[in-house]
């Protein structure tokens, strides 16, 4: 088996950072907005400059989002080139259609900048409407070709002919039998899929292997990870801004950073009110239905649990139990004595067939090796499988758990803080009497940690909960990995993360001056340099 | 069906090579003339940076984002290409990736710490932010000379193994490397000229021209050679460029080249910024044929062997039907995002709004 170990982290890294860029690109539009409509409806300088500041954070923010967002693209390609079959099949639609939104997202933000403050307010906040739809579409669609490999959507019963605990992803559309030949040909060979797709012509003799190229926008899954994960990037970029604009009334008391905690903070409080309760239930809602390793990792069921108020929160049922690794391998033991061999042979591909289709598509497979393959029994297959999902259980429950905390600390913090700058009844006293006159900070730090900390641990939750696969129920990372053997090696993750973590680290101070020396942004005017 | 992607990659490739000219080229400009600026404490060179580094920041992210479209497009279209140039070309892209990441940031570097940190250090991040543009096409430009004449995909293709820095023995890349570099500085300085024209800045147009004319004057004799090493590397593409349906582009790319070259030294002779203008507009041309010759000529195929090679068709995704629909939906809003764009660019250079205090 290729080893994966020191890719992974360094993928995840990756996106970790890619993440912390597309938090502020969504998150920051909508203070922007509300700011510029302050502005327009008061005529206060201080609401536009704030605006100002923020946008020019927005553009070298979305410089470095591109950055790292070009990194993660290539580093799928370039590190996980079996993704390509599904970049090319199931994935075309969404990353295509995400080509338009991220063209016209740049080109709108550009205009915004270059605009702000020359044509009229209510025109700059509708190019900047504009810019973030695109924005949301672009993180909608990319969401979807993610939610994809967890939920894969269009492979019907696929999965569970493999896994009998698995549950059918909607109707199918793919040529099961292209499919299978195309897994058991790289179990045979011990070669990634890129060892089979990158000889010229293979497309062609492998022929179309997904009939309806949209499925993967079908996906419910993808449906409720658009409203979770893209709320709760706005949530912790707005996250962001409030703070900074706390920080800032902390330590200087200047009005303007008050002011703009005022216009912040209702959004955040909207956000929160909706994103954990909301959006989070249906999130929930579709890892009960279509994760089942994932939610028993997140609940430590290695035995079946009964829980009336998390099965009532799951099920709406409060009697009924929450199946764990027992009641899942259980469902493995349904293969009985089956073979691989069986579940070719039921598809119409026999070991002949399967050699010959490799010597096709440019694959020598070892006679001997390929039966040993065949003879794999389902149920250890199964087994094997879920012995490995299990093994990541503590980490998964307890990350799930602190999520569970602190997105409960963000969510009273906002209404706190809301509380704080408002007048509402008996809270706002309440508040005001236990945190002082360093409410505003401290709910704001509250409120930080409530969106950040869950995101971060979300995303984990997501990613390793589909473990040990990467294609959910179908394909594992070694199969994806590349081809290229240094590309494998520790040496050159630990390279390319501190590549990663100095363009970072530069970009993340960039930021933070520009933040705080606003006027700095303003030097191509060839005039004085210290105006 | 394959010529669809192959019009739309040749677009998307066209647009990004375009205007990564005038960035890598303006990148030079600005930060070389920061660097002297420093030296000889000329506040009119300080001038040419920051009016180079205007036209770079404006286009700088927009030709990125082309280059995106160009990875997708290739992975969707032409996933067989990808997983092999991924696997055959991983140092090479890497280079690039790497130098990506780095050109970006410092960008921003450059932009933020102007006037504010000591000049010799900024000097040191424009510098930095000019290299790193210069080893982007050092990896891209790999895969270019890769499919015009193999040589680690042919160690690939005949052993199945490559080594990974085989695309640098080829000399066809480092032809192909210097034209596409000194085609970047020579728009670079066209574009400058012009911009300084608008201004009224006459030692300015004189250093955009001298960029212009003096790396035009470089790249005329390393394009005949390029032309002269596809006769014995490529021939295909020789012959369709030479004596084929690519013939007229070659002699328009010519023709352009030419009047660029009697319009420019006219214009810095006689000290004349309205030729500026047309000289920027013809330089891109020249760019956008040659490009287009390189990329066009090589049709039905898509890696080109002597005189032959292997079709497009052998690259292309065959894993679905490819829904059409989305791809006109597609094409059309990349439209409107590139109008967009030109407004946007209209408004920064012409209407000089990114370049007053705000």
């Amino acid at each position: 088996m290729v080893n994966v170990d020191s890719l992974l982290p360094l993928s995840a890294f990756g996106v970790y950072c890619h993440a912390v860029f597309i938090s502020i690109t969504l998150g920051f539009p909508p203070a922007i907005m509300a700011l510029l409509f302050k502005y327009m409806k008061t005529k206060d300088e201080e609401y536009f400059r704030t605006a100002k500041t923020m946008t020019w954070v927005l553009s070298l923010n979305f410089a470095l989002g591109a950055i790292t967002g070009t990194l993660v693209e290539f580093g799928l390609v370039q590190a996980w080139p079996g993704t390509i079959i599904a970049i090319a099949s199931f994935a075309f639609v969404p990353l295509a259609l995400e080509l338009l939104a991220f063209a016209n997202e740049i080109a709108f933000l550009v205009l915004f900048i270059v605009t702000l403050g020359k044509i009229r307010t209510s025109r700059s906040i509708a190019i900047l409407a504009v810019y973030w739809i695109f924005a949301v579409l672009s993180g909608v669609l990319i969401t979807a070709v993610n939610s994809w490999l967890v939920a894969p959507w269009g492979t019907g019963e696929v999965p569970s002919a493999l896994y009998p605990f698995m549950p059918d992803f909607g109707e199918n559309s793919v040529d099961v039998q292209k499919l299978v030949a195309i897994k058991i040909i790289a179990l045979a060979s011990g070669l990634p899929l890129q060892a089979i797709i990158q000889n010229p012509e293979v497309a062609e003799k492998v022929g179309v292997i997904l009939e309806d190229p949209y499925v993967a926008l079908y996906n419910p899954y993808a449906a409720a990870s658009a409203f979770h994960n893209i709320s709760a990037a706005v949530l912790v970029g707005l996250s962001i801004a409030l703070l900074a604009f706390s920080v800032g009334w902390q330590k200087k008391k200047e009005e303007r950073f008050l002011k703009a905690v005022r216009v912040v903070s209702p959004l955040v409080l909207v956000v929160f009110l909706i994103q954990p309760t909301v959006f989070g239930h249906l999130m929930g809602e579709s890892v009960v239905g279509y994760n089942p390793t994932k939610f028993a990792m997140m609940e430590g069921a290695h035995q079946t649990l009964y829980s009336p108020l998390l099965s009532f929160v799951a099920y709406g049922d409060p009697n009924r139990p929450i199946p764990g690794f027992d009641e899942l391998k259980k469902r493995c033991e349904e293969h009985g004595g089956k073979r691989l061999d069986d579940l070719a042979l039921s598809v119409g591909l026999d070991r002949d067939a399967i050699i010959g289709i490799a010597g096709s598509l440019g694959v020598n497979l070892d006679r001997s090796r390929t039966e040993e393959v065949l003879d794999t029994k389902l149920r250890d297959l199964c087994l094997s499988d879920l012995s490995r999902a299990e093994e990541k259980t503590e980490i998964l429950h307890y990350a799930y758990y602190t999520k569970i905390f602190f997105g409960i600390l963000g969510f009273l913090s906002a209404i706190a803080l809301f509380a704080a700058l408002r007048t509402v009844p008996v809270l706002s006293k309440v508040v005001k009497g236990i945190l002082g006159e360093r409410a505003v900070f401290l709910l704001s730090v509250g409120i930080m940690l409530g969106s950040t900390v869950p995101s971060a641990l979300g995303w984990y939750v997501r990613e390793v909960g589909r473990k040990p696969w990467t294609v959910y129920g179908l394909l594992y990372p070694d199969e994806l990995v590349s081809v290229f053997e240094p590309a494998r090696s520790g040496g050159f993750a630990l390279f390319m993360a501190l590549v990663i973590a100095s363009v970072v680290f530069s970009g993340l101070l960039a930021m933070y001056i520009v933040a705080t020396r606003g006027r700095k942004s303003e030097e191509l005017s060839g005039g004085d340099e210290n105006d | 069906m394959t010529e669809l992607p192959f019009i739309i990659l040749g677009f998307a490739v066209l647009l990004h090579v375009v205007f990564v000219s005038i960035t890598i080229g303006t990148g030079w400009i600005s930060a070389y003339s920061r660097l002297m600026a420093y030296l000889k404490k000329d506040s009119e060179l300080e001038r040419v940076s920051r009016s180079a580094f205007r036209i770079l920041v404006v286009f700088e992210l927009f030709s990125g984002v082309w280059g995106t479209i160009i990875t997708v497009v290739l992975a969707g279209f032409f996933p067989t290409l990808i997983a092999l140039a991924t696997n055959v070309l991983f140092a090479p892209l890497l280079i690039a990736l790497i130098s990506i990441m780095i050109r970006i940031p410092s960008i921003a570097a450059f932009w933020y710490t102007w006037g504010r940190i000591d000049p010799r250090v900024h000097s040191a991040i424009g510098l930095l932010m000019a290299i790193s543009g210069f080893l982007i096409p050092f990896g891209f430009r790999t895969l270019f000379s890769e499919i015009n004449s193999p040589t680690a995909l042919g160690q690939f293709l005949s052993s199945g193994l490559a080594d990974p820095f085989a695309a640098y023995l080829s000399g066809l890349f480092w032809v192909l490397y210097l034209h596409s570099i000194f085609a970047s500085l020579s728009v670079g300085g066209f574009v400058v000229a012009y911009l300084m024209a608008e201004e009224g800045h006459e030692k300015g147009v004189r250093i955009g021209y001298r960029y212009g004319l003096g790396f035009l004057l470089l790249q005329i004799p390393v394009g005949a050679v390029h032309w002269i090493l596809l006769g014995s590397r490529s021939q295909y593409i020789f012959e369709a460029i030479t004596y084929g349906s690519f013939m007229p582009v070659l002699v328009l790319k010519v023709l352009a080249v030419l009047t660029l070259l009697s319009l420019g030294l006219k214009g810095y002779l006689e000290g004349k910024s309205v030729f500026a203008k047309y000289s920027a507009f013809l330089s891109l041309l020249a760019v956008f044929l040659g490009e287009l010759m390189n990329d066009g000529s090589r049709y039905p195929f898509m890696v080109v062997i002597t005189e032959g090679g292997i079709p497009i068709s052998s690259f292309a995704n065959f894993y679905i039907e490819i829904p059409m629909a989305a791809v006109y939906v597609i094409l059309g809003f990349l439209l409107l995002s590139i109008l967009v764009f030109l407004s946007a660019l209209f408004y920064a250079l012409f209407r000089r709004f990114l370049s007053e205090p705000i």
